[in-house]
């Protein structure tokens, strides 16, 4: 479990975090996107004990995590930018790994050969940046972590070996409880293998909810009327955002799916569509709301 | 066993949910089968283990599995009982289906045409 607790971080003048709280309960992948510069990287490099915060506290099952050998032991960290020791072959490293590391298996990494299917022999940095990174996933994995914290993992793997690497996170998480923290952009790739999200936005969590909940509290009204649109409609939906193309409104709404319905119901409109929302779109309209628009560059 | 629309819009869950209902009331899946492992599915699926073990606590709520401490979920045999409220919600449903299809110009006739008779089987669509 990774308890976060009011934790700020500061480099020079610029706040990187500001009162972070969030809690990831064992056995559960939690994604965390944000905007660029948001504090993603630096909120998981204090978690992965890189950085110290200025102030707050960071637990991982009850332990401090900075200077702290037992927990580092036990956890995976894959940064975005992966650093190699120079001229090392896939097999040095996995040797140095396994001297760090107490619960280093050989028997996984021989196994996770087969998986990725790269010759050890070969230097780290003569191969490419996606291979580098299912080498991180190699050793990483190798170790047997309890925890791990990915820094936007899934970049530049291509498609099958992403869902080789979600399928080999998914079987630890199953099978040991493994706690995993993991940062994306891609919104789509979060969306299948998290169990809860957070966003976060110039320092702050803005939001951080189970994501069926989250999907199923937020809805997308399309709706059109035979004649004008009733104006009490929008002001009585409450909605997030509202948007018109043509004859038909585009609101967005907070509620469960049969409330909405009867609600919009009540104005016998022509045309009634409730969608769920994609967390691409949730991401987008909670971004609106903060300040953060898509609207003038995309239409 | 299944896929999943991944693109669609709808929680994983309640895909999940509607998928295994699916097959238990068609049938495939048999009264007291074993449901694939938690583990299996959600490697198999490539989804949060989280999501298919709450997948399955609606199942075993709405009454469509039972689950057997350290051996897995089974499909519940005769689920007819207690969907009452379930019919009564899909037959709302339906008849403003029905009253959409007719606004739209269908005739009543030919919505008729639609409902399975016994020789064909139903054609389960979303």
């Amino acid at each position: 479990m990774i308890e976060v607790e009011r934790v700020s971080k500061q480099f020079m003048d610029i706040e990187a975090l500001h009162d972070v709280t969030l809690s990831v309960h064992k056995g559960s992948i939690y994604g965390l996107v944000g905007s660029n510069g948001a504090g993603k990287t630096t909120l998981l490099k204090i978690l992965a004990g890189i950085y110290k915060q200025d102030g707050g506290e960071i637990a991982i099952d009850s332990q401090p995590v900075f200077e702290n050998n037992s927990v580092k032991a036990r956890t995976a960290f894959i940064p975005d930018f992966l650093y190699y020791f120079h001229n090392y072959t896939i097999q040095d490293m996995a040797t140095f790994y396994s001297r760090i590391y107490p619960q280093w298996q050989q028997e996984r990494y021989q196994k996770l050969q087969e998986v990725f299917n790269i010759p050890v022999k070969r230097r780290i940095k003569t191969l490419s940046k996606g291979m580098q990174r299912q080498v991180a996933f190699w050793l990483g994995l190798s170790i047997l972590p309890d925890v791990m914290i990915l820094d936007e993992p899934l970049d530049g793997l291509d498609p099958v070996m992403r869902q080789k690497v979600k399928s080999l996170i998914i079987q630890d998480v199953a099978e040991r409880a493994m706690t995993v923290i993991i940062s994306s952009h891609n919104l789509r790739d979060l969306e299948d293998i998290c169990d809860y999200i957070g966003i976060l936005h110039q320092g702050k969590i803005l939001i951080q909810k189970d994501l069926d909940d989250l999907k199923a509290d937020v809805h997308k009204v399309q709706v059109a009327f035979s004649g004008d649109t009733p104006p009490t409609l929008i002001q009585d939906m409450h909605s997030l955002y509202h948007e018109k193309r043509g004859s038909v409104s585009i609101l967005i709404v907070r509620g469960s799916y049969d409330e909405i319905i009867q609600q919009v119901q009540a104005y016998h409109p022509a045309i009634l569509d409730i969608l769920p929302l994609t967390l691409e779109e949730i991401f987008i309209y909670e971004m609106g709301d903060n300040g953060y628009e898509i609207k003038n560059i995309c239409y | 066993m299944f896929e999943l629309d991944l693109r669609s819009r709808a929680p994983i869950y309640e895909q999940l949910v509607a998928k295994i209902k699916e097959l238990i009331v068609t049938n495939v899946l048999k009264p007291d089968e074993k449901l694939p492992t938690v583990r299996m599915l959600a490697s198999e699926l490539t989804i949060n283990p989280n999501t298919v073990q709450k997948a399955y606590r609606e199942l075993e709520y709405r009454g469509y599995v039972y689950s057997v401490p350290g051996k897995g979920n089974f499909v519940k045999p005769n689920v007819a009982k207690d969907n009452a409220l379930r019919m009564q919600t899909l037959e709302k449903e339906l008849v403003r289906i029905m009253a959409e299809m007719i606004y739209l110009g269908m005739t009543p006739r030919e919505i008729i045409a639609l409902v399975p008779t016994e020789d064909q089987g139903g054609n389960v669509n979303d």
